[in-house]
């Protein structure tokens, strides 16, 4: 079922219209078209776009100011989806070598202790296999010399563990997850996750067995 | 069900060992998952957006998609998307979704230019379309009929899209936005190797000890291979450095070892200091043995303008331009030598207060000696790059040398691997090509040039213009796997594969995007059609080119998924499949070709581009476009429908029975039981439950053929054998990925390496030689002798498996502030939003995490203009204003006299500020630089 925004109840209202002509008979354009729809009811921007105006101004943001660890959450946009920051992060940012401050509370070690988000294990799993050329000069991954770096078997997959280190990859946390600002949004999203596990608004999943389903997309599983 | 950590890290090694599919995991385990997800549906595919290329995991149910993740299988990636990857499961629901086509009509329904928009139906669209293609081919032939093209089409669509326009409109007024992306790298590459794309690989970062960013924000904009780069400087922080070049402070800046902040367009000079530093000063560090054999010194001219538009040109003659932007576009005739860039023009006679007349250079290049290289590298000491490029007024001179030395060092540093990655900044640039080849040159010089590890490799932006825009062809001048529409040979073998007659395409492809735009306003192009991009709001001097399409007596056509600025000022707007709606495919930065198949069946009305443009060819018979036609000035391209019988078609053959539905076409069959169709919606091959009436009014059943395949192989069949060789449509499905050339299944890694380009090898072999390298590609191979000041021996000499090193100076921009625009201007995008946000705008997540564009400026300018952090106020160029609010402690964080506005946010309409002033050579538009002032608002 579709969800309509205000703007698209006339185009599906009109669409209705056309499939009640009958699929097969030509539609009679002229007569049943009526100029409905202004060019600024379209889009995102609704002022006049030809001159900037008093009236044209962006949308402020509207950052929590919720200090880091008052429990707030934001729940997941589907399974597994990386979680949205509701803190706070003034002062936090940025990232560096020398001081990631968003680990010092979301560490699993000391996560439940500050009321923050554990950082779950996929973080502190590689999936990139070593990288190197061997003596031959071949192009090596895992010690193996390859010749594509992707193939039908998928036998170069490679999950290993980080153990209390955090993976290389994931070190820069605003990569994926990012402040939220208030809950207004310019246009409706009609997306509708199905989470399949009961905590999924909330907790990771992807772990274990998990992140190897459904990767053999020529076989199925 | 889901493992603790302490579990996982148990299992972990066991995992590891046993990572294929076959592996054996716990069965209560197993069986648990597929109750969870049993009724989901996993895919691959391709992300939607920018040029790094990753694969996502897509999860389907009930026809629709309910999840993304990470793909361990994915070679780019492995396992890690950056917030837009994962959020690519909600960028197809927007509730606004077009839905139907929308016409302007009057309250008669008849097409009317001010009308406003009503739905219609698909054959209505393609009444207009034809009719008002038509119109403007009578009015101005081929050349009055325009395509905003994309990096952003699947390769199908791409193809579709060329084939139609080429050989059917034979027009070549069909460029992509990636003209405003990539185009200064593709010349760059052109003019190096002879053969456009990069040498090296995604596997560089992992080989090497250093990487240097010149104007590229990686870590917001190629997210995961900045984190790619994080994790192998993580992996051993003493040896690996970052350094980070750029006009501002940015993410890239908070993992680097040294930031180096220098003056908008003195990357040139930069690039020029490292060559002196090895030529001059640590000379022992040049690779003789190579650079012997592999390498020719090669000049240009330097009075070359700015790409603006020319006096005496129909919209300037009518004043459209104002007296404060012809104070710029002046600049395009005759400028003034300053005592910037003197120095560095002084080894071509000219010096501070010339005049210096430009005229148009074309691509013409010479060979020159070693030594009038070494002349040329002269001026570009220490004292004087330092003096001209720091780019902090508030950082000490000797700390800016200490960092320019150290970079240097880097560089010549024997046995360091070094690779230079850049994006936008230098691509997007005045002088773009020059800078693209500047950094060829210091690796060139080093022998650290396609090798593992090492490498000036230029990144894509967007996910499929190395794919569909340069391979495909899909620009002005170009035809399949680098050929050109001016190379008769080119076109002939072209016409002979798309069995079309000899003499049909159009030998002169210069309406590149720009020009497209210009000519719309001049009143030449009366049609263009907009696909899968934004070009109303994505291009510079934005305010002439909406009212050229709403004022003009033309027909505007946008076809997309959302209702952008694009649409908005158009006639007509087609509703769009979008990405995952469809089977498409994309090739990455790295050469890296990936499909995807047809995930969930588009929203309302919506189909694909490729079928927008196969059914338009129905409408157009031999009769209608093989006749003589004429084009500007005095050429014209001959009627050759005698020809066209004697192939046995006729007046009445339609474009679509000969381009798109032909014997070779319908061969690719429909086999729902095999895969990869098996199990998959194909909308354009077998019409779909959603019964949309098509473009005759009936409902659309299908073309009855796999027109995915036959698009795809019938591309692929240009580069094979050719050094652009692809793998057949099935093995793609297969895999994640390759990178081609794919000789006998086997992907290259490095190219134009012996060691690991099989054609490189085979161009040794036939030359006789045992060289490292070979650089094989074919163009402007031949050339005349010269100096810095022009020919001087027109003899053409051969340059077989020869790379180029070009003399090329540090000149300024066209706008620098003064003044009264006392500012500079740089504009680009922010990690969460894509381009002009259609997409991204419309995910709660990431609108909420940057819901405006904000003007990103020092707190002390802000200060001395009056203005408060969150405050709003205008920038204002020579060509218009827009507002935004001010903020001084964000994640860019410009030095004083500099500011930063991304380009996302409709009602932050900053490409209205900018200047349409591009590359010469390359057609690419400068967004990176040009003067406003700011004040409270």
């Amino acid at each position: 079922m579709r969800l309509l925004s205000k703007v698209t109840v006339g185009l599906f209202t009109a669409a209705l219209l056309f499939v009640g002509c009958g699929n097969d008979a030509k539609p009679t354009a002229q007569e049943s078209v009526k100029p409905t729809i202004s060019e600024e009811s379209l889009g995102l921007r609704k002022t006049d776009i030809y001159v900037e105006t008093d009236e044209t101004i962006g949308h402020q943001a509207n950052y929590s100011t919720a200090v880091a660890g008052s429990g707030n959450t934001i729940k997941r946009a589907f399974q597994d989806a990386p979680p949205m920051v509701p803190h706070d992060t003034e002062g936090m940012l940025p990232i560096t070598i020398s001081d990631n401050q968003c680990t010092t509370c979301h560490m699993p070690e000391v996560a439940e202790s500050m009321g923050a988000t554990p950082v779950p294990s996929s973080h502190f799993t590689d999936f990139r296999p070593v990288t190197s050329v061997n003596a031959e000069g071949r192009l090596t991954k895992n010690g193996k010399a390859i010749v594509n770096t992707t193939n039908v078997n998928m036998d170069d997959i490679s999950i290993k563990s980080t153990g209390d280190q955090l993976a290389g990859s994931r070190f820069n946390c605003t990569l994926c997850h990012a402040p939220q600002s208030g809950d207004d949004i310019a246009v409706k999203n009609t997306f509708e996750p199905d989470f399949t596990n009961k905590d999924g608004a909330s907790a990771s999943s992807w772990n274990g067995t998990k992140l190897m389903e459904g990767l053999d997309t020529v076989n199925g599983i | 069900m889901s493992l603790s950590r302490r579990e996982f890290l148990k299992s972990s090694a066991a995992a590891s060992a046993a990572a294929a599919i076959g592996m054996s995991v716990p069965a209560e385990l197993q069986a648990a998952a597929n109750q969870a997800e049993g009724d989901w549906r996993w895919d691959k595919a391709a992300c939607r957006f920018c040029g790094t290329g990753c694969g996502i995991m897509m999860a389907t149910k009930g026809g629709k998609i309910v999840a993304v993740k990470g793909d361990p299988a994915a070679p780019v990636n492995r396992g890690l998307n950056c917030i837009k990857g994962y959020f690519n499961a909600k960028i197809m629901y927007g509730a606004d979704r077009l839905t139907q086509p929308l016409l302007r009509v009057d309250e008669n329904g008849k097409f009317k230019k001010d009308g406003k928009f009503a739905p219609v139906s698909w054959e209505r669209a393609f009444d207009e379309m034809e009719f008002h293609i038509k119109k403007a081919l009578k009015a101005s032939g081929p050349e009055g009929v325009g395509v905003f093209a994309s990096g952003q089409y699947t390769v199908m669509e791409g193809y579709a899209a060329q084939k139609m326009m080429k050989a059917g409109f034979r027009s070549n007024a069909i460029d992509p936005n990636a003209r405003h992306c990539m185009a200064s790298a593709v010349v760059g590459f052109y003019q190096t190797f002879g053969i456009d794309e990069p040498s090296g690989c995604y596997d560089d970062i992992e080989l090497t000890d250093t990487i240097v960013s010149w104007g590229s924000n990686m870590a917001e904009m190629h997210p995961i291979l900045w984190s790619r780069v994080t994790d192998r400087k993580l992996s051993d922080p003493e040896r690996v450095k970052i350094i980070n070049m750029s006009t501002y402070k940015h993410r890239t800046s908070d993992l680097a070892d040294e930031e180096i902040i220098f003056t908008p367009n003195t990357d040139l000079a930069l690039w020029n200091y490292i060559a002196r530093e090895i030529v001059y000063n640590k000379p022992e560090a040049i690779d003789w043995d190579f650079v012997q054999k592999h390498i020719v010194f090669c000049a240009s001219p330097v009075n070359m303008g700015y790409g603006m538009r020319k006096a005496g040109e129909k919209s300037i003659k009518e004043g459209k331009y104002t007296a404060l932007e012809m104070q710029t576009i002046d600049k395009e005739m005759k400028k003034v030598v300053s005592a910037t860039e003197a120095p560095a023009l002084k080894p071509y006679g000219y010096k501070e207060g010339d005049v210096m007349v430009n005229e148009n250079a074309g691509l013409k290049h010479w060979h020159i000696s070693f030594e009038e290289y070494k002349k040329f590298l002269d001026p570009y000491t220490l004292d004087y790059v330092a003096k001209i490029s720091k780019g902090n007024p508030d950082e000490d001179i000797n700390e800016f040398k200490r960092k320019l030395q150290l970079l240097a060092d880097l560089y010549i540093e024997k046995d360091r691997k070094v690779v230079s990655f850049w994006t936008m900044g230098m691509n997007q640039h005045t002088r773009g090509t020059w800078v693209n080849t500047l950094a060829y040159n210091v690796h060139f010089l080093l022998n650290k040039q396609a090798k593992p590890g090492s490498g000036a490799f230029s990144l894509t932006g967007q996910p499929s213009a190395c794919g569909t825009a340069r391979e495909v062809g899909t620009f002005c001048h170009r035809l399949p796997a680098d050929m050109m529409v001016a190379n008769p040979k080119h076109r002939e073998i072209t016409e002979n594969r798309w069995k079309i007659p000899n003499g049909t395409l159009n030998h002169i492809g210069n309406q590149d995007i720009m020009r497209i735009h210009r000519d719309i306003e001049d009143g030449y192009v009366k049609f263009a059609w907009v696909n899968v991009c934004n070009p109303y709001q994505d291009t510079a001097s934005a305010s002439h080119w909406i009212k050229a399409a709403r004022e003009m007596d033309n027909f505007i056509v946008t076809s997309d998924g959302y209702p952008g600025i694009s649409a908005k000022v158009s006639d007509l707007i087609l509703p769009s499949a979008m990405i995952y709606e469809k089977w498409g495919a994309y090739g990455n930065a790295e050469r890296r070709t990936q499909h995807w198949r047809q995930q969930v069946l588009p929203v309302g009305d919506a189909m694909s581009d490729t079928w927008q443009w196969v059914e338009l060819s129905k409408r157009f018979t031999v009769g209608d476009v093989w006749g003589a036609q004429p084009l500007r000035g005095d050429n014209s391209l001959p009627d050759v429908r005698q020809a066209a019988y004697a192939m046995g078609y006729t007046d009445n053959t339609t474009m679509y029975e000969i381009l798109f539905a032909n014997k070779e076409a319908q061969s690719y069959k429909i086999d729902l039981k095999s895969f990869p169709q098996a199990g998959y919606d194909n909308t354009e091959c077998n019409g779909d439950s959603r019964n949309v009436v098509g473009s005759d009014g009936k409902v659309f059943k299908g073309y009855g053929f796999m027109i995915h395949e036959y698009l795809f192989e019938e591309y692929a069949s240009f580069g094979r054998g050719h050094a652009h060789d692809l793998a057949d449509f099935t093995t793609y499905h297969k895999v994640r990925g390759l990178k081609w050339p794919v000789v006998d299944g086997k992907e290259t890694q490095w190219r134009f390496n012996t060691q690991y380009d099989p054609y490189a090898a085979k161009a040794n072999k036939e030359a006789g030689t045992t060289n490292s390298h070979a650089f094989y590609g074919t163009l402007a191979k031949s050339l005349a002798q010269g100096n810095l000041l022009g020919i001087t021996d027109t003899t053409q000499l051969p340059l077989a498996n020869k790379a180029k090193i070009f003399a090329r100076p540090y000149m300024d921009p066209p706008e620098t502030p003064d003044k009264e625009y006392d500012t500079w201007l740089c504009t680009g995008r922010v990690l969460e939003h894509w381009h002009t946000g259609t997409m991204t705008m419309r995910v709660p997540e990431l609108y909420r995490a940057v819901p405006e564009a904000l003007c990103y400026m020092h707190p002390q300018d802000a200060k001395e203009k009056g203005l408060k952090q969150g405050g709003l106020a205008w920038v204002e160029s020579r060509r218009g204003k827009i507002k935004a609010r001010v903020e001084t402690r964000g994640r860019n964080r410009p030095s004083r006299g500099l500011v930063f506005v991304p380009f996302f946010d409709e009602k932050v309409f900053i490409n209205k500020v900018c200047a349409d002033y591009t590359c010469p050579q390359s057609g690419q538009t400068d967004f990176k630089k040009c003067a406003v002032k700011i004040y409270q608002a």
